[in-house]
């Protein structure tokens, strides 16, 4: 039986992956104003993390990091919509690369599994 | 056998132990996130034989200067981790030109005391007898040229400027730090299209890149964009001009606002219309921090590869 990471395609996979997240996310209104004023490099080895995370990968998911890495934001306003909003384009990218809808339903759910260490809750 | 040392103090590491976690036992404030090789919270840089694994994912740029990633670096030989920003010995430079490109800008030649290497593009700092420190890019070619070649933007009440084009001349003696940064050419990009967009005094850094690329027997097509706020800004146009009449394959583009060039001037404009295939090249933007961003950005979402999406910006002295 293979694991989620497995099956998604490992490393290369999350490669592939993290252009089109970032790019999405970028374009996205509803989310994009918190992504103004950040070193774009930093931005996407941090979402590189987060994707192998989401994707089932080696990680040292530290809810402390999270919450502490996101707490400017939330004092900016970050909500359950931009958590959702997020959730919804990291499910249109892995859609783009072909994964099936069982497994984009288990990304959203360790996605998920974020939240209230996000939003600092 | 293993050995770690940090700022030059011996550090215990156990065999298989990585980096990371040596330095946090011994005490050391390293930055860290993931501790996994993917976040790159903890890039530091070392002397020493470094894993491969331990530079995954880096640029060659970053690999050929020693940078790595200690959470997934178990060293097998003695690895010497240098603290960061960590200033260079100041080397000795005696100035052997000074001269105006344009009513705001000033080349200054300096010919080192003791060898100094560098890649073109890269930047140094450059420091006056009264401690003034400025960072400039570094305009010349070391193969081509003995001399270290700076472009100075004079700006009105400017240190370094008002030091620079009122109190030196040739003969006198400078100190430089470097060379920094990561910003020059690669020749795994030696086929693809390269695009170098600069702003005023960003077209230092390119003058080096460019002569760098065809040195080095660069294939793809080379576009140079040059924005300046007035035609007098437009500095080394001869230069280039003559360039892509000689050189099959490279065009320059000079920009005016609101008169000379395609999207009326607009360089930032001009780039985003004139590169119809953004993720087929390799891209060196320099100069302010609105435009390189902006630049940035928008090539990115129109396809670009974020690493070969190379940017400098020029920060005016706070």
């Amino acid at each position: 039986m293979s694991t989620l990471y497995e099956r998604l395609g490992g490393a290369p996979a999350v490669d592939a992956a993290v252009d089109i997240f970032y790019r999405k996310v970028l374009a996205d209104d509803r989310i994009n104003g918190f992504f103004d004023s950040v070193d774009m490099e930093k931005q996407a080895a941090k979402q590189k993390a987060f994707l192998t995370m989401v994707f089932g990968g080696p990680n040292a998911y530290s809810g402390k990091d999270m919450r502490e890495g996101h707490r400017r934001l939330v004092a900016r306003g970050l909500s359950d919509v931009h958590v959702d909003a997020v959730i919804e384009l990291l499910g249109a990218t892995l859609k783009e690369l072909g994964v099936r809808d069982e497994d984009i339903a288990e990304v959203a759910a360790l996605a998920n599994s974020t939240r209230d260490d996000v939003l600092d809750r | 056998m293993a050995s770690l040392t940090f700022d030059d103090r011996p550090v215990p590491i156990a065999p298989n132990q990585d980096v990371l976690s040596a330095l946090l036992a011994a005490g050391v404030d390293a930055p860290h996130s993931c501790r996994a090789g993917i976040c790159q919270s903890c890039l530091s840089r070392a002397e020493g034989e470094i894993p491969e694994e331990a530079q995954r994912g880096l640029s060659n740029a970053q690999k050929e200067q020693g940078y790595f990633l200690p959470c997934v670096c178990v060293p097998k030989g003695p690895l010497k981790v240098l603290r960061a920003g960590t200033s260079l010995e100041a080397t000795e430079v005696g100035v052997c030109a000074v001269d105006r490109l344009a009513p705001t800008v000033v080349r200054l030649r300096m010919e080192p005391c003791a060898p100094f290497a560098y890649r073109p593009g890269q930047f140094l700092s450059l420091e006056t007898p009264d401690g003034c420190v400025r960072s400039y890019s570094i305009a010349s070619h070391p193969e081509e040229e003995a001399f270290v070649e700076l472009h100075i933007r004079l700006l009105p009440n400017g240190r370094m400027g008002q030091f620079i084009s009122e109190r030196l001349s040739v003969g006198d003696r400078l100190a430089v730090r470097g060379p920094f940064g990561t910003c020059y050419y690669d020749e795994a990009d030696r086929d693809r299209p390269l695009v170098l967009v600069g702003a005023g005094t960003g077209l230092a850094p390119l003058w080096g890149i460019l002569r760098d690329a065809l040195s080095r027997g660069h294939r793809g097509p080379i576009r140079l964009y040059h924005g300046a706020r007035e035609r007098s800004g437009l500095y080394l146009s001869e230069e280039l001009a003559a360039l892509a009449r000689e050189r099959e394959g490279f065009s320059y583009i000079p920009c005016v606002l609101g008169s000379l060039g395609p999207a009326d001037g607009d360089v930032g404009k001009a780039v985003l219309e004139g590169e119809p295939q953004p993720d087929a090249a390799s891209y060196f933007l320099c100069g302010g921090g609105d435009l390189v961003n902006r630049v940035k950005r928008a090539l990115f979402l129109r396809g670009a590869h974020l690493p070969r999406l190379r940017a400098d910006i020029f920060l005016p002295a706070s």
